[in-house]
């Protein structure tokens, strides 16, 4: 006996022993607070009628690349720093289309615009300090422009990079800076020198990756200490791919910077996990209280979210994004024009919105409705979106001598985008091709399909908007320049050259100008739709959804970026 | 077991309790004669071995069942039909995308996915790609353990060094990380001529991941049987090695096979639901019992049947196969005796 | 012994050292695996990529690459190529996570085989046996990923009695920690239970017929004596081997997938997550750390059971 208890003993000493330390070793890093959002902090009760102050928990399905605005380039990592990086300009803390229109930022007023849309200069706001206390200067914004070649940030190939004078020489390491930007520290002037207009360079401005920061920080992405912003929100306590807060600026009170609330709520946790059904049930039963826009909630909630929940919880369509088949012009099959036709004919879109939970507005123009050039009274070529007609494009099929075509359908894999693809594919078969999925993991979905050698022949694409200017569209996704052999964003290797000279000229124009008229550019959108070169089938509805502790009418849903965190109050 | 730690350890020290071959026998009963009449005695595996069969007959008819009964094929949806349910036609999939539970009739029997596909054939074609993938794997998994196993332990010296060394090396690897490792790798590049999208390249991966957990213990049991007499005889015959492996070896070897097959099969049946999972297995539109659980996750809880009816048929399967193997491997165990005399 | 610690060591070292090059090598095969693709961006052109080539020695020859990863891990410099962080951080911050589901776990499946493999002994070849048999090998026959989506959905989802997922710090908050574990652990658990019970109820079968314990009978002890005084005590001696090894694999992130179920944000969670990224350090220094774990606890083993059993001290 004596013996046998001895063995047992010994092993639970060294369970215990090694209990604790496992609890000794949590207690070093930072702290996240439990799964139930009971903290509430002080919250005290403010005029517009909500609290201000208290503790909020946000629920998101997919990390963000990196929360260092110097390197990332996704919808959940912009949706955090337009708030903390406030850039020259900012966007309009408002909901719909004036959430589109910018204001002035760190600078006192917008761009003044010269030498026919080459120069921008503006001057930055005085009193300025980082969320660390240091002050702003001018020469940190170039910092940050050049912190975000370098890395580089991820729009910076065809944001920046090649459109300031001197940034590809930077970016090559032939020069020590960027002879295009001239920052006066004391007078806080900075002038911007452009290769060529650019339209869109105010929208750039805008970007949290242009944001300023203060010098110093490393050429190299932080993704566990991003740097100090401009802005009423900072992040801390990131453990990546698991969780971060969001807590107050403490310097932002001093600066008040017109158009820039400065927010409600004290701190907000964000907890990523990748079961979004699992997330959308915790907002339900109000153990969480934010669920991300960007991940959609699974319709098999929706029956007990719209009776359980209908007064914290809408569809909005922000009219930015759009989701797209491309199908490949260079390369059998859809290099036919008639193969083309067949698809976008046949395709029920009402298959792939039920597929979306029932989120997907049907469509069948590439710029969605925020976007100036959306075809707003123009019909659709190949009939209305809807259930499509099958056997009209099975002949299509066989008119186009592509029939018993193989072809790849290149896949991401999380719901409902390989559900789609998986309905896709079927069609394929049904319309006469022989058709196989092609799944690769959502994290490297892009750049293996934007590898050109790989010719991919169709997939599945998104795009949602950087700025409401259509050649954020047209001359990332279908301009004939922008096929490249490896990063490729025009994986359906569209090289039309009336679409690359619309893109070169319409380029130049302002975004301010296009909002009045769009006309050319919408006669580019029914060209594209009309040559098939890409299947729109729907421009997504987004989710607010909130627990029954937030202030759902105060709720800012912006446009270009989504949430806007300082619209988030306590009841 | 092996599906969340995948330890090595557990398959060993459960050999190691096994087959030193000394038996005494009963006068007049071969050693199969009598491994047979115990396991007629146990009830319990036969029931589950039978069930275990059912399964695999269910799935091998699927089929007959698509054409026939369900009059649809595994991948074909049909997101924006209808279905007739008592008299009032429903839809297969709801406008925002719940698909119809089980009807228990000819169509969607145990309802639809979330594309519309009839479960109950995806259930059976998906138990044929994960039995299928389970068989080729074990069969994999035993002809080359027993290479490797054989070669190591007869040979000794430097061939048993590198082959012991290499099954420590996959035996390091937890089977799951490995497993998707190989699956991510593959998954995008195939092998060779063979595409990714093959069935063979999960079955591949699975029957790698397996070799150590068969080969260790044949090794052992090579080592032990190479000082018996009638291998010195076979060698002072003048047999040469290959012909002792193949004719003298491999024969004295029959029973831990046995034993090993169903213990292999269940868990490789395991391990490519765990790699389906994931993602690295059955690539889609192909159904297995492991993808569809996975995609059935997306549609919890107002569709909680596309989780719950081919997770309970694998569990069903491997339990049915780890029962019986219970059941073999006492009656092939010389010391069953005890069992029963105790 | 301590000659045979070394030797074992040495041996685990040599192990270790080819799986992380066969690892490198793998993950170099992927054809879009040159990291440099992801680390430049989605709009990156051909030079900013050859750039990053350059910047990052992703041109250099493989065994240069390999050689400079395997340093930059050992002087605790691994960053992650297209995550930014360093890797030995993220396994630091992961541990608690892993450590607390891998011996909770651990505990709790040792400690039910034990009475279920003694019980199902006992009774051997009765209906309370074959009973035992059934659940043990249903136990063994739940994949994780299928009992903790059932799990979480009933008692987590429709009876709300345990939270959706997620870990909390003990030092957080101890009841909140248990709370969120309770359901991993079980679900971790219901694997080994199956099989070591078995393989405690063959051990102590075997060992009951052993002449020693004929002789103890043969003394006139009572059956309860010669069960726990002889039998089980020879019986538990594998039993722990195995568990420190099994062990040992869970705490280097073997439970994947109980782990992504249950969004612990674990080991197993970060290897996962990075094969997914095809993000080549931190697999790497996952499979050493895991190679580290079974070294680690194989010896502390081989030390209690030298402890336990004076045979092997001698030899």
């Amino acid at each position: 006996m004596k013996r046998y208890v001895r063995s047992v003993a010994a092993m639970l000493l060294m369970a215990v022993a090694a209990l604790v330390i496992a609890a000794c070793g949590s207690s070093g890093s930072s702290s996240s607070s439990s799964s139930s959002a009971s903290s509430s902090g002080a919250a005290s009760t403010s005029a517009a009628g909500g609290k201000s102050g208290g503790t909020i928990t946000w629920v998101e399905g997919t990390a963000p690349q990196s929360l260092d605005p110097g390197f990332d380039y996704t919808t959940q990592g912009a949706e955090i720093n337009w708030i903390v990086y406030t850039g020259l300009v900012t966007y309009q803390h408002q909901n719909g289309i004036p959430g589109t229109s910018l204001i002035p930022g760190v600078a006192t007023a917008l761009p003044k615009i010269s030498d026919g849309g080459k120069t921008y200069t503006v001057t930055l706001r005085k009193g300025l300090v980082f969320s660390n206390g240091k002050p702003v200067v001018a020469s940190d914004f170039a910092y940050a422009v050049e912190r975000a070649i370098k890395i580089p940030w991820g729009g910076s190939g065809q944001f920046i990079t090649p459109v300031i004078v001197g940034g590809t020489a930077f970016s090559t390491g032939k020069a020590k800076t960027i002879s295009g930007i001239t920052a006066n520290d004391s007078t806080g002037q900075i002038t911007i020198h452009l290769t060529a207009p650019y339209g869109a360079f105010d929208n750039v401005l805008a970007e949290p990756s242009l944001g300023i920061i203060p010098k110093g920080i490393p050429f190299q992405n932080q993704p566990n200490n991003p740097p100090p912003g401009v802005g009423p929100y900072m992040v801390k306590n990131i453990v990546p791919n698991a969780s971060f807060s969001v807590v107050k600026n403490p310097y932002w009170s001093k600066m008040n910077i017109p158009g820039i609330p400065a927010g409600h709520v004290d701190q907000i946790n964000m907890k990523i996990s990748a079961n979004v059904a699992s997330n959308a049930e915790s907002v339900l039963n109000n153990s969480a209280d934010v669920f991300d826009w960007a991940d959609t909630i699974p319709g098999s909630l929706l029956p007990q979210i719209q009776s359980q929940a209908s007064t914290r919880y809408r569809l909005v369509n922000l009219g930015g994004s759009v989701y797209y088949i491309f199908l490949n012009s260079q390369n059998k099959p859809f290099n036919n024009q008639l193969a083309r036709e067949a698809v976008v004919t046949g395709l029920n879109q009402d298959a792939m919105s039920r597929l979306g939970s029932g989120t997907l507005t049907p469509a069948c123009f590439f710029l969605p409705p925020a976007i100036p050039g959306h075809p707003t009274s123009a019909s659709c070529p190949y009939g209305t979106p809807g259930l499509g007609n099958l056997a009209k494009a099975k002949q299509l099929v066989q008119q186009s001598g592509m029939a018993g075509q193989p072809v790849t359908v290149w896949s991401q894999e999380r719901a409902p985008r390989q559900q789609w693809m998986t309905y896709y594919t079927q069609f394929l078969n049904q319309i006469g091709f022989k058709a196989t999925q092609k799944l690769i993991s959502d994290p490297t979905y892009f750049t293996t399909i934007g590898q050109l050698k790989l010719h991919p022949q169709t997939g599945f694409l998104d795009w949602n908007q950087d700025f409401p200017n259509p050649v954020d569209f047209y001359g990332v996704l279908l301009d004939g320049h922008a096929i490249l052999p490896t990063n490729n964003e025009n994986v359906g290797e569209v090289n039309d050259p009336y679409i690359n000279a619309q893109v070169a000229k319409l380029g130049q124009v302002p975004t301010v100008q296009l909002q009045h008229n769009s006309a050319a550019w919408q006669a580019v959108d029914e060209y594209v739709a009309k040559k098939a070169y890409v299947a729109t089938f729907g421009y997504q509805r987004f989710p607010e959804f909130v627990s029954n502790r937030i202030n759902f009418n105060s709720l800012v849903f912006q446009s270009v970026y989504g949430w806007d965190l300082t619209s988030f109050q306590l009841k | 077991m092996a599906t969340t730690s995948a330890s090595g350890t557990e398959f060993s020290a459960g050999l190691n309790a096994g087959f030193e071959a000394d038996e005494e026998l009963p006068p007049g009963l071969g050693p199969w004669r009598l491994a047979w009449r115990r396991l007629r005695r146990n009830h319990v595996a036969l029931f589950f071995g039978g069930l275990f069969l059912l399964i695999v007959v269910m799935c091998a008819l699927a089929p007959v069942y698509a054409s026939d009964v369900a009059h649809t094929g595994p991948n074909v949806g049909n997101i924006t039909g209808t279905v007739t349910v008592g008299g009032h036609p429903e839809n297969i999939v709801s406008l925002t995308g719940i698909p119809i539970g089980p009807t228990y009739h000819s169509r969607y029997f145990f309802g639809a996915d979330a594309n519309g596909r009839d479960t109950a054939v995806r259930l059976l074609y998906g138990g044929r790609n994960s039995l299928e993938i389970g068989f080729i794997a074990t069969i994999i998994t035993m002809v080359l353990a027993m290479i490797v196993g054989i070669i190591a332990g007869y040979h000794r010296g430097i061939a048993d060094g590198l082959i012991s060394r290499g099954m420590d090396i996959i035996w390091a690897f937890p089977a799951v990380l490995l497993g998707v490792t190989l699956g991510t790798v593959l998954a995008v590049g195939g092998i060779g001529p063979i595409h990714g999208n093959n069935l063979f390249v999960p079955a591949f991966v699975i029957g790698i991941v397996y070799i150590p957990y068969v080969g260790k213990p044949v090794r052992a049991q090579v080592l032990q049987m190479r000082e018996r007499e009638f291998i010195d005889a076979a060698r002072q015959q003048g047999l040469s090695h290959t012909r002792i492996m193949f004719s003298e070896i491999l024969p004295n070897l029959a029973s831990t096979v046995i034993v090993f097959i169903p213990l292999i099969l269940a868990n490789a049946i395991l391990l490519e639901a765990a790699l389906s999972y994931l993602g690295v297995g059955v690539q889609p539109p192909n159904p297995s019992w492991g993808n569809m659980i996975s995609d059935g996750i997306s549609t919890i809880p107002a569709a909680f049947h596309n989780v719950l009816v081919p997770g309970v048929m694998l569990v069903l399967c491997v339990m049915s196969i780890n029962i019986f193997g219970d059941g073999l491997r006492d009656a092939l165990d010389p010391r069953a005796k005890v069992r029963i005399a105790h | 012994m301590t000659r045979f610690i070394v030797r074992r060591l040495l041996g685990m070292i040599v192990v270790m050292l080819i799986i992380s090059i066969i690892t490198f090598l793998l993950l170099a095969a992927i054809p879009n695996g040159n990291p440099a693709y992801r680390l430049a961006g989605r709009t990156a052109t051909a030079a900013e990529i050859h750039d990053i080539e350059v910047k990052y020695g992703f041109n250099k020859p493989i065994y240069v690459q390999y050689v400079r990863t395997m340093k930059n891990i050992f002087t605790g410099q691994a960053y992650s190529y297209t995550q930014g962080f360093n890797v030995l951080d993220e396994l630091r911050a992961g541990l608690p996570a892993t450590l607390s589901l891998a011996i909770g776990a651990g505990v709790i499946w040792l400690v039910i085989s034990i009475i279920v493999g003694t019980l199902a002994a006992v009774r051997a070849g009765r209906y309370t046996d074959r009973v035992l048999t059934v659940l043990s090998m249903a136990g063994v026959s739940f994949p994780p990923f299928f009992l903790g989506a059932v799990l979480l959905y009933f008692l987590g989802y429709k009876a709300g009695i345990f939270p959706l997922g997620g870990y909390v710090k003990f030092t957080s908050n101890p009841w909140q920690w248990f709370v969120h574990l309770v359901l991993p652990w079980a679900t971790l658990s219901v694997l080994f239970i199956g099989f070591y019970s078995r393989v405690l109820r063959s051990n102590i079968l075997d060992t009951s017929s052993e002449d020693y314990v004929r002789a103890a009978r043969a003394k006139g002890l009572s059956e309860r004596q010669v069960l726990f005084r002889h039998i089980l005590r020879n019986s538990l001696l594998p039993i722990i081997s195995l568990w420190g090894l099994d062990l040992a694999q869970v705490i280097g992130g073997g439970a994947i997938l109980t782990e992504s179920v249950y969004n612990l944000h674990g080991v197993g969670q970060l290897a996962a997550d990075s094969i997914g990224k095809l993000d080549v350090v931190p697999i790497l220094v996952v499979v050493i750390f895991t190679a580290f774990a079974v070294v680690l606890l194989a010896a502390v083993i081989d030390i209690v059971y030298a402890y336990l059993d004076p045979r092997i001290r001698l030899a």
